[in-house]
């Protein structure tokens, strides 16, 4: 009988153990109030590119960003309609990516796979269809990229690496050129 | 009779507390055991969930030498650990189909990095588009030096004629490539390796990186 009690104790621990580890695991992201999404968004409005200052020792946005790459964002919000994001490609190694607020990377292209230096890409909801989009035949148009978002909200991030220190007053001009907004036909 | 009478309760209240005192530090044992193990069991369970979301598992990092990297870093098909590693640390990682990063804190041999040594990286040429080391503090900040240099990328590292290059991590100004440790007290350092658009890929499309293409980290002298 005094052997059995511990026995029982330590299956009931250990079950125990698996569940907090699993509930613990699980609250863990909602329990990180300051994770990228939340600190990008704490910079400014939606809608709008948004270019990240240079990391520097004791001034970064987020943690380990890279002191080499020049960052510009937009956060979307597509409750109102898709969104637009125009850029000229000012080289090759630019990388596009598009976010759900988690960080979920669900769209990524680098610049040079696009093949072209005038970019736009229209961010669609899910409940949004292309013509609704406005983008009448899509495929025709070669400048134009429809994405299709999981989330009404998200981010869309545009990173520039720099082939070195020099380039980079330059790589931030490229970037304060792009813009976002919402899409509409005429525009 | 009488004198057996006022006996009686004694007796009973005796017979009866005999079963109710052991039935009483039975329980608290009971107790004691059940508060025991779930303080156990929260030690455990918060223990290893921190563990395996902080440094990671064989179930969501691939571990070579010194470098350390999430598989499914920001996949939309991401496990719960790997999406609560990405939640806490603050970071908007590209996709592992189209970057990889690669975090080391220890040299080559397993010892932590710290600005109280020197190190030297010695590697081979990357087959990507663009990469970069980059040199932090374990808060993931770069750390401040003079010379303003927190990391050396492809395009501007001076390599040797093999493609070889060779970083030194250290206070003082080293030839070659050299990455400041910083002054003043000593700090713990982080490296982090990012490869974007690496051109070999696996059948789902995540970048692959060699393990002998990951450079050796050398610690060379300590304070």
């Amino acid at each position: 009988m005094r052997i059995r009690i511990p026995g029982l104790y330590i299956v009931l621990g250990l079950v125990l153990a698996g569940l907090i580890h699993i509930v613990a695991v699980l609250t863990l992201p909602s329990l990180a109030p300051r994770n990228a999404h939340a600190r990008l968004a704490a910079l400014g409005p939606a809608n709008t590119i948004i270019v990240l200052p240079a990391a520097s020792p004791g001034k970064q946005v987020m943690p380990m960003m890279a002191p080499d790459v020049r960052y510009a964002f937009c956060r979307f919000d597509l409750t109102n309609g898709p969104v637009r994001l125009s850029a000229t490609i000012a080289d090759d190694l630019w990388l596009f990516g598009l976010y759900t607020p988690e960080g979920d990377n669900f769209y990524a292209v680098a610049g040079a796979d696009l093949k072209r230096r005038d970019v736009q890409f229209v961010i669609v909801s899910p409940d949004q269809t292309v013509e609704e989009a406005g983008v009448d035949s899509p495929e025709t148009s070669d400048e134009i990229l429809v994405v299709n978002s999981p989330v009404t909200e998200g981010i869309a991030m545009i990173r520039a690496p720099l082939k070195g220190p020099s380039r980079a007053a330059r790589a931030e001009e490229a970037l304060k050129a792009t813009s976002c907004g919402p899409y509409s036909k005429s525009g | 009779m009488t004198s057996v009478l006022p006996d009686q309760p004694f007796g009973l209240a005796a017979a009866r507390a005999k079963p109710w005192v052991e039935e009483g530090s039975h329980s608290m044992r009971s107790l004691a055991y059940f508060i025991g193990t779930f303080a156990v069991a929260l030690m455990l369970g918060i223990g290893s969930a921190w563990y395996m979301i902080e440094e990671g598992s064989p179930l969501t990092t691939t571990k070579v030498g010194p470098w350390a990297s999430w598989n499914a870093l920001a996949n939309p098909v991401e496990d719960p650990y790997t999406r609560a590693h990405l939640a806490r640390s603050g970071r908007l990682p590209l996709t592992s189909t189209v970057a990889r990063y690669f975090m080391a804190k220890t040299d080559s041999r397993g010892h932590g990095l710290t600005s109280a040594c020197e190190y030297l990286i010695v590697g081979s040429p990357i087959n990507s588009r663009w990469w970069s080391i980059a040199l932090y503090d374990d808060y993931g900040s770069l750390i401040e030096n003079p010379s303003e240099r927190y990391s050396f990328n492809s395009e501007e590292m001076l390599r040797h004629a093999d493609g070889t290059y060779r970083v030194h991590l250290a206070r003082t100004a080293r030839p070659e490539n050299w990455l400041p440790t910083g002054d003043g007290t000593d700090r713990n350092l982080v490296l982090m390796l990012r490869i974007y658009s690496p051109r070999e890929t696996d059948s789902l499309g995540i970048g692959l990186v060699p393990d002998d293409r990951l450079p050796k980290i050398e610690r060379l002298s300590c304070e």
